[in-house]
């Protein structure tokens, strides 16, 4: 699980988009988003600007909105905003296009909006452009088909997938969820979801599949984009792509379709507003037609894998901002600020914990001689083995090159730490499979121990560096215990 | 007890401890007119007792002079705290403006509600401004009153008050508003001064152990946590004893001082989970809304640090004057915080209020649930103190 702090705005985000995708209509879901923003960034002010108008806001009696600072405001990136009773507040602002170009403003006294705030108003932009789209198709919807069942089919199916998502789910199960779903609600054989293999790859990899033959997950179809297939065209023109008559299904469909397809359909599918696949439909039925209701109901399902992927992306570039992109670790930075935070509580509670530093012996040498690719899968395969070690609650970093830390939760002997130590530098110690080599690395540790006069993290860590030099002193592959002394 | 501590402006506290309703209101009110020209009586009475007598009471001490005021679970004041008592504030001097409002049939309509009770704030003219609420610590939702009242104020106006409470019979806490005594109601008073007021509020808890995924919430309830049943999850992460998991009232005992966290940007707000069981459903409920999707931590709390917050919190609020005078201090403190600080650690917290006040009065009640904002669109606490602090 993500530290407490990379958390928050991975909250901030499932809460958002939970609270914006219940609301019935597009009133309340713009309502909902800008006063929820504004919780989560504990922002006096915010507001939506959507066709140049502020459409909702909180942070001004009734009456008293500044329609034309705010609208102002929406046009630059940061500046100030005038909140009468505080005074001067620095903004932060949100855009987004397409038929409805929005902005999404916010306003806090005091406190400046840092990096990861600015991104998680992009984020919460995002969410709220992309679910008054499917709102809209929604009203479309309604007004196309006169079956209540129908329509209440549709929403279920929707709030399924945005329970899954609230929830959390693992994104696989989300998109098959969605596949599913689409296959289910439309009454077709077959559902598809291709997502483009790399971000500017002219190919689209299967990403989820229904009612297919069996489709091995570790070795997915890989198909190039051309207008050819139904899924190929939505993603090159960005619009809903049929296909009625077998001779004019894709090589692909005819391949996984546990028959013979007569009738095909894609709507695109986007990543944080960048045309990145497509979600199909298709029927072994030789009278099977789609309609213009049924387009509509492909588009709103289109957004909500759009949602699912926007939010979950997002997720993951909020993590890899904290977490050493190589090795998955945490950061320098997060671990210090956890570090602070465990140092707190086990102030608090009278209880000691334990940071390790460790330089891996000889790592300058593999580099030089194996290369840069070796040296990475060498870092890999240390931090595999340090995280092996540890018990749930303690945590791993990488602090830059070859050097890493480790902070032991709890601690009720210093020989615990020592323990530890003892079985990181055997775990290396073992030999490991590197650029076609066996390779044998070694590690030194250097151990320190929280004392209990509200040490700082930064000083921890450097009496545990002291230590470690002492123990690169002793000689390679061991450990020494810093002594106040 | 009262005194006249400021040319113009004065707050002074009155309290009786005569078993008589009607005759303890007259004492207390008699006593907190500390200075001419009332301009607000603030009541805070003991759930035993009389409320009509207490209006009553009131009324014949001082007529005409605007009344607001609710039941309590402990009356605080000069001389520590209490319970049984009628403890009265009362305001007033050149200078100090006050507008009242009642609003009722709250339940169902919060954030209307809070919209409304923010109506008064139209009547006041002086530059510093806050908007005191009273509710009814039974009714749901008490978020969205404060929301409802932020909505209708903005950004300028900050927040404070408190939910009435019924000394934990949890069957019906009253609220006060003139001659009347109304439940399922909001009292708004607009409190507005030639001098600044200043809101504080904070809390004495920290979080324990790893957080947990609140994976299902509806209606102020916590249905599941990391998708088990959040009563369960509850008590195990906190090797709770055999019968809080099958005795309500055990239950409640336990959870009281160990509410649920939930993370915000500037800290992690507590959140009282004890008053609500079902364990049927094997549900929590209580004090405050806790959203699905969010991340959520154990918290404790003991007598130290929640001392250590009144210091704080007293701190932080009188820096907010600006190096102006205070002359007195509402303060409302959480019932549940009773549970953990006990008689004598209540006592404490008195003596702590008492060193920060000096010689300037002060008084307050035990709320189910405390509202105070200066920043951002919230302002409804679970297990803190908020004060109030006038210049």
């Amino acid at each position: 699980m993500a530290g407490p702090a990379d958390s928050l705005y991975i909250q901030q985000l499932v809460e958002l988009l939970a609270v914006v995708s219940s609301s019935p209509d597009e009133a309340s879901a713009v309502q909902n988003a800008v006063e929820r923003s504004a919780q989560a960034l504990e922002a006096e002010v915010a507001a939506a600007v959507i066709d140049g108008k502020v459409v909702a806001s909180i942070g001004f009696p009734p009456g008293a909105v500044p329609h034309d600072e705010i609208v102002a405001m929406a046009g630059q990136q940061h500046s100030e905003l005038d909140v009468p009773g505080l005074g001067d507040s620095p903004t932060v602002t949100a855009s987004w296009a397409g038929s409805h170009p929005g902005h999404l403003v916010l306003a806090r006294w005091g406190a400046p909006f840092q990096v990861e705030e600015q991104n998680l108003v992009r984020g919460m932009a995002r969410v709220l452009e992309l679910t008054l789209t499917m709102l809209r198709t929604l009203v479309a919807e309604h007004a196309m088909r006169e079956s209540l069942q129908e329509r209440q089919r549709l929403l279920e199916h929707l709030s399924a997938i945005q329970r899954a998502i609230s929830h959390r789910e693992d994104l696989q199960d989300i998109l098959d969820t969605i596949t599913e779903g689409a296959r289910d609600l439309l009454g077709d054989g077959i559902g598809l979801l291709w997502v483009r293999d790399e971000p500017d790859s002219g190919r689209a990899r299967l990403a989820a599949a229904a009612g297919t033959r069996p489709v091995d997950p570790a070795d997915r179809p890989l198909v190039d984009l051309t207008a050819a297939a139904p899924a190929g065209e939505a993603m090159v023109t960005d619009r809903v792509a049929v296909r009625h008559g077998e001779e004019l299904q894709s090589k692909m469909l005819k391949l996984l379709g546990p028959g013979t397809v007569h009738a095909s359909m894609a709507a695109p599918v986007h990543d944080s507003g960048v045309l990145t696949g497509a979600l199909v439909v298709a029927s072994c039925d030789p009278t099977r037609r789609y309609s213009a209701a049924d387009e509509q109901t492909l588009s709103a399902f289109a957004e909500n894998v759009s949602l699912a992927l926007t939010d979950a992306n997002t997720l993951v570039r909020m993590r890899q901002a904290r977490h050493d992109p190589l090795t998955g670790l945490a950061s320098r930075g997060l671990f210090l600020e956890q570090l602070a935070q465990q140092l707190a509580i086990a102030d608090g509670d009278g209880r000691t914990l334990a940071v390790l530093f460790l330089d891996l012996d000889r790592f300058k040498d593999i580099n030089d001689s194996l290369g840069h690719a070796a040296g990475d899968q060498l870092l890999t395969l240390t931090a595999d083995r340090i995280t092996a070690q540890l018990r749930a609650g303690d945590t791993a970093s990488r602090f830059g090159g070859d050097e890493f830390a480790v902070m032991l939760a709890r601690v009720d002997r210093p020989q615990d730490a020592a323990g530890v130590a003892r079985r990181i530098v055997t775990a290396l110690a073992e030999p490991m499979r590197v650029a076609d080599q066996w390779l044998r690395v070694s590690v030194s540790v250097g151990v320190a121990l929280s004392s209990t006069d509200g040490q700082e993290p930064a000083e921890l860590v450097a009496r545990a560096d002291l230590a470690m030099y002492e123990a690169k002193h002793r000689g390679t592959g061991g450990y020494a215990i810093y002594c106040d002394r | 007890m009262g005194e006249e501590v400021h040319n113009r402006r004065w707050l002074g506290v009155g309290r009786s401890t005569q078993a008589d309703s009607g005759a303890a209101a007259t004492e207390a009110v008699r006593e907190a007119r500390a200075g001419p020209d009332p301009k607000l009586l603030i009541v805070f009475a003991a759930i035993t007792h009389d409320t009509a007598a207490v209006l009553a009471g009131v009324a014949r001490a001082a007529p005409g002079v605007p009344v607001i005021g609710c039941t309590t679970h402990g009356e605080i004041g000069v001389g520590g705290p209490a319970d049984g008592t009628v403890t009265v504030a009362a305001i007033g001097g050149v200078g100090l403006e006050v507008a009242t409002c009642a609003v009722e049939h709250v339940s169902g309509r919060q954030a209307e509600a809070g919209y409304e009770a923010a109506s008064c704030m139209r009547d006041v003219s002086q530059p510093h401004r806050v908007l005191m609420l009273l509710t009814d610590g039974l009714v749901r939702d008490q978020e969205s009153i404060v929301r409802g009242s932020y909505r209708a104020l903005g950004a300028g106006t900050p927040l404070f008050g408190g939910a009435a409470a019924d000394g934990w019979r949890m069957n019906g806490v009253y609220l006060f508003k003139d001659g009347h005594v109304l439940t399922d109601a909001v009292i708004g008073a607009a409190i507005a001064s030639e001098a600044p007021l200043a809101v504080g509020v904070g809390h004495g808890y920290r979080t324990v152990g790893q957080p947990m995924i609140v994976t299902r919430a509806a209606d102020g309830r916590v249905l599941t946590l990391d998708d088990r049943p959040a009563l369960d999850v509850y008590l195990e992460r906190l090797d709770a004893p055999p019968e809080a998991y099958t005795d309500p009232s055990a239950f409640t005992d336990f959870a009281l001082p160990r509410p649920l966290g939930v993370q915000r940007r500037s800290g992690v707000e507590a959140r009282n989970l004890s008053t609500e069981v079902d364990l049927e459903g094997r549900s929590i409920g209580g004090g405050g809304a806790i959203d699905p999707g969010g991340l959520t931590w154990v918290m404790t709390g003991d007598e130290q640090s929640i001392l250590e917050s009144v210091d704080t919190v007293c701190r932080d609020t009188l820096d907010r004057l600006g190096g102006n005078d205070p002359i007195g201090m509402l303060t409302f403190s959480c019932a549940a915080s009773r549970a953990v600080l006990g008689d004598d650690g209540i006592r404490r917290e008195g003596e702590r209020l008492q060193r920060w006040a000096g010689t300037m009065p002060f008084a307050g009640f035990y709320t189910y649930g405390e509202i105070a904002r200066n920043h951002g669109i919230d302002g409804f606490h679970n297990q803190t103190l908020a004060v109030l602090a006038l210049s």
